[in-house]
């Protein structure tokens, strides 16, 4: 679904390397990209793909590779590129449990962190999160949209419980978002690479190949693309690549909420475990509790004013998430106005809807 | 200095440093081929050679990463073949350092014979770093690192690319006459070409090692190195060739459309019921499986499907777990499956290791091959000669029709539209297969209970 979501988005080029669990994503674009106009690569390795497909979009085509944690190490340079030439392009991160090659059949959380924070510099990248084979085709959409919109390169995190489940979609209820472009440079403008009015604004865009001149570069550059050292200049366009983002952060927002009112209790949760945190409110409820529940499909910019809204009259904030070390719990904590918040963790298996309702028992125990 | 170099460009390079050459001796190859500036994409590498995209006003500049810019650049040039009247030309300038960590995407170019020219600049060490050597540096040449000189035998780049495929490999000193023509002519060629261009470094090169600009040949003939154009170049298609090719000879596939049943009534599942299938690799387990959960689908019901197998995939176990619902199914775990499947005793072994069995009850159905060792379980055990009479490649879909038939949820007829999702071939065995189960759980009196 994340390759349907990507050919609906209009991507018309991917370049691929096999890996355990993103690898169907791979086969699938391999063989329907080219039946649809498109063109579908097999890559050496995963710093090849990413290159490939970041060279297709400076070239003018929506690009888009799948990995998993070991191919996002290798990416992560050629994605730090992609940030700061301000190049769409779209990567599906299928995470896998543990450290290293880890646990290749086996799904996880525990690359929140490194898909937000692999890039060098500080800057906020867009990650969105689905849970299920309906929610990959919409994100993959949103991803692309966004990633156009805001020309920069995005992630869609989900996790081998996503990625290589075979379910049900139904199509008359499948959401599709309506497909956006990248903005490009009007016929006869003076061609500024990277030139914007307001900081949060995007640079209209000029393909390789066209008529108006490209400037791209890695390096510190000011708006025409000029390799500065540290001036103005050049630091206004690094604190642009930032603000473009802020400035759009919650119009990025997507979420499913399930709130109710006087709920002391906010269960947070996203990806596959989101599935088991919503089956556990459910539970909840029929049981008597009142109960709130919040699944943020963008992880990053964090939904700062969904999660406000959610809050509301909420003393503790539960955070179920199959890693260790509680990544998103730790990033939302700084958003919670003192509220309590309790961690819902493990590895080497989903966390279940029951072990989801035992910690919300045990806080009301308390 | 012409229309594509910058007539007030200040190369910003070292007196005597190779690289202002080349740049002048690129600018006049792009003159003799008299290109439109805006079919060129001049692609850097990292280093001083890097710096020079700068002074090509008029080109489209891609200042990349350090040893990635073939790659980049191979991206261009791949997209390109989707635009019609595309003719992008990618020319790539990259050092011996960026040669090496990005030898990988040389040799994927030239596999690929896209149409990408590479220009990389010898000059026997990373300069702007401060004179380290790479994988190019000559035998006994002394550099930052090597200050006893270099004992490690240089990568012959060209006899390297040509066991690649390249079709247009040519090395040259940066001040050899005709440089320009050569280069002219390694652009011009429609797929992948490379010209290694041998330097001096005057910060570190000449700094540590007697050289000149006549020694570059004696150290290229001393490492073994052809210089010139050795070879005719080789024929063979070029990647905007063979796709073209594809597309006008219908060699591209079509489009795949999602997979719709045809819908049947009389489905009778109140609630979410979990089943697990093992098996043995090469038994066709997950492909019973799945044709439950098509058969459950076409019936109205949900369904879910996981599979799991060694990582070698052909031997040992193969396991398949199946959710299905009259409700959209969220959570996917098993740890307190309805059903369970066992047809092999690799199976078995992995239900007992994955911790399947321990979450067995009282009401959980077990289904098995008779010749299996009952196991530490609970719930009610039907035993099967499951792999004797429908044979070990039809065991699992017999035993699960064998299920059917005992507790059924599923009308006959989702089953024959299950059946219509495969191809005509392969229809037969699975009929037969789900008639050996049927037949097998007719004989069997009432479910036992585990001793």
């Amino acid at each position: 679904m994340v390759a349907e979501g990507a050919l609906a988005a209009g991507c018309r080029f991917f370049a691929g390397y096999p890996i355990t669990p993103a690898s169907e994503i791979y086969e699938v674009m391999m063989r329907e990209l080219p039946a649809r106009g498109g063109l579908a690569l097999s890559a050496p390795d995963e710093i090849s793909s990413l290159c490939y497909c970041v060279g297709a979009s400076l070239r003018g085509l929506k690009a888009m590779t799948a990995t998993s944690g070991p191919g996002w190490a290798l990416m992560i340079e050629t994605f730090q590129y992609a940030l700061m030439t301000e190049t769409p392009v779209v990567i599906a991160l299928v995470a896998r449990l543990g450290p290293s090659t880890g646990g290749a059949t086996q799904g996880a959380q525990g690359d929140v962190w490194l898909a937000e924070f692999g890039t060098s510099g500080g800057y906020t990248v867009p990650v969105f999160a689905p849970s299920t084979a309906a929610e990959c085709y919409e994100l993959t959409i949103h991803a692309f949209n966004w990633s156009e919109r805001l020309r920069t390169p995005v992630l869609l995190l989900s996790d081998k419980e996503v990625g290589m489940t075979t379910e049900v979609v139904d199509d008359d209820a499948l959401a599709r978002p309506t497909r956006v472009d990248r903005a490009r440079i009007a016929e006869g403008e003076k061609p500024r690479p990277y030139g914007f009015n307001a900081p949060g604004d995007v640079p209209a865009f000029a393909e390789v190949g066209g008529e108006a001149k490209v400037t791209a570069t890695g390096s510190a550059h000011d708006q025409e693309g000029r390799l500065r050292k540290n001036s103005p200049e050049v630091i206004e366009v690094l604190s642009h690549l930032q603000q473009k983002i802020e400035a759009h952060a919650e119009e990025m927002t997507l979420a499913r909420t399930d709130l109710e009112a006087g709920s002391s209790y906010l269960l947070v949760s996203y990806g596959i475990t989101a599935r088991a945190a919503r089956q556990a409110t459910s539970a909840l409820r029929r049981d008597g509790a009142r109960i709130s529940f919040l699944q943020p499909q963008t992880l990053f910019p964090i939904p700062r004013r969904t999660l406000d809204r959610a809050l509301a009259g909420v003393k503790t904030v539960l955070v179920a998430e199959e890693n260790l070390t509680g990544q998103y719990r730790a990033l939302l904590a700084a958003h919670l106005g003192g509220r309590r918040i309790v961690g819902i963790n493990k590895i080497g298996a989903l966390i279940s809807p029951a072990e989801i309702v035992q910690a919300v028992r045990n806080e009301e125990a308390r | 200095m012409s229309a594509y170099l910058a007539p007030d460009a200040q190369l910003p390079y070292c007196r005597g440093c190779g690289h202002a050459s080349v740049v002048r001796q690129l600018s006049r190859a792009f003159e003799r081929l008299q290109l439109p500036p805006r079919s060129v994409a001049l692609t850097t590498d990292i280093g001083c050679v890097g710096l020079a995209d700068s002074l090509f006003p008029y080109l489209h500049t891609v200042h990349t990463t350090h040893g990635r810019s073939t790659a980049f650049a191979t991206g261009m040039a791949l997209a390109d073949v989707l635009f019609e009247q595309g003719s992008l030309k990618p020319v790539v300038m990259i050092g011996d350092g960026g040669a090496m960590i990005g030898l990988l995407h040389l040799v994927h170019a030239a596999q690929l014979n896209v149409d990408v020219t590479v220009l990389v600049h010898n000059n026997f060490l990373f300069g702007m770093t401060g004179g380290q050597h790479s994988a190019l540096t000559p035998v006994e040449f002394v550099t930052a690192t090597t200050p006893t000189g270099n004992y490690v035998p240089p990568l012959d780049l060209l006899e390297l690319l040509r066991a690649a495929h390249a079709g247009f490999l040519a090395r040259q000193s940066a001040t050899d006459a005709g440089l320009d023509a050569l280069i002219a002519e390694a652009i011009a060629f429609p797929g992948f070409a490379l010209v290694e261009i041998l330097e001096l470094c005057t910060a570190y090169g000449t700094r540590w090692n007697k050289l000149t600009g006549a020694k570059l040949k004696e150290i290229a003939t001393l490492q073994g190195y052809a210089l010139g154009k050795p070879e005719a170049s080789l024929e063979r298609p070029t990647f905007r060739e063979v796709i073209r090719h594809q597309q006008q000879n219908s060699h591209v596939p079509h489009a795949t459309r999602p997979e719709v049943l045809r819908q049947v009534e009389g489905a009778t599942l109140a609630s979410e019921l979990r089943l697990v299938v093992a098996g043995s690799a090469g038994e066709r387990v997950q492909s019973a499986a799945g044709l439950l959960a098509r058969a459950a689908v076409a019936a109205g019901l949900y369904a879910t499907q996981k599979n799991d197998n060694p990582v070698t995939q052909g031997t040992g176990f193969s396991l398949s777990e199946i959710c299905l619902s009259p409700r959209p199914i969220e959570y996917t775990g098993m740890e307190q499956p309805d059903v369970v499947i066992v047809v092999s005793a690799d199976g078995l072994k992995e239900l007992v290791a994955n911790g399947t069995l321990a979450g067995t009850r009282p009401e959980t159905l077990l289904v098995m091959d008779v010749e299996l060792d009952v196991p530490p379980a609970n719930g009610r055990l039907v035993r099967l000669p499951l792999r004797q009479r429908a044979t070990p490649q039809r065991a699992a879909l017999a035993a699960i029709a064998a299920w059917q038939a005992l507790a059924p949820i599923l009308p006959p007829a989702a089953w024959d539209a299950a059946l219509e999702t495969l191809p005509a071939d392969r229809r037969g065995e699975n009929i037969t297969a789900l008639q050996a189960g049927r037949e097998l759980a007719e004989c069997q009196s009432g479910p036992a209970k585990p001793t």
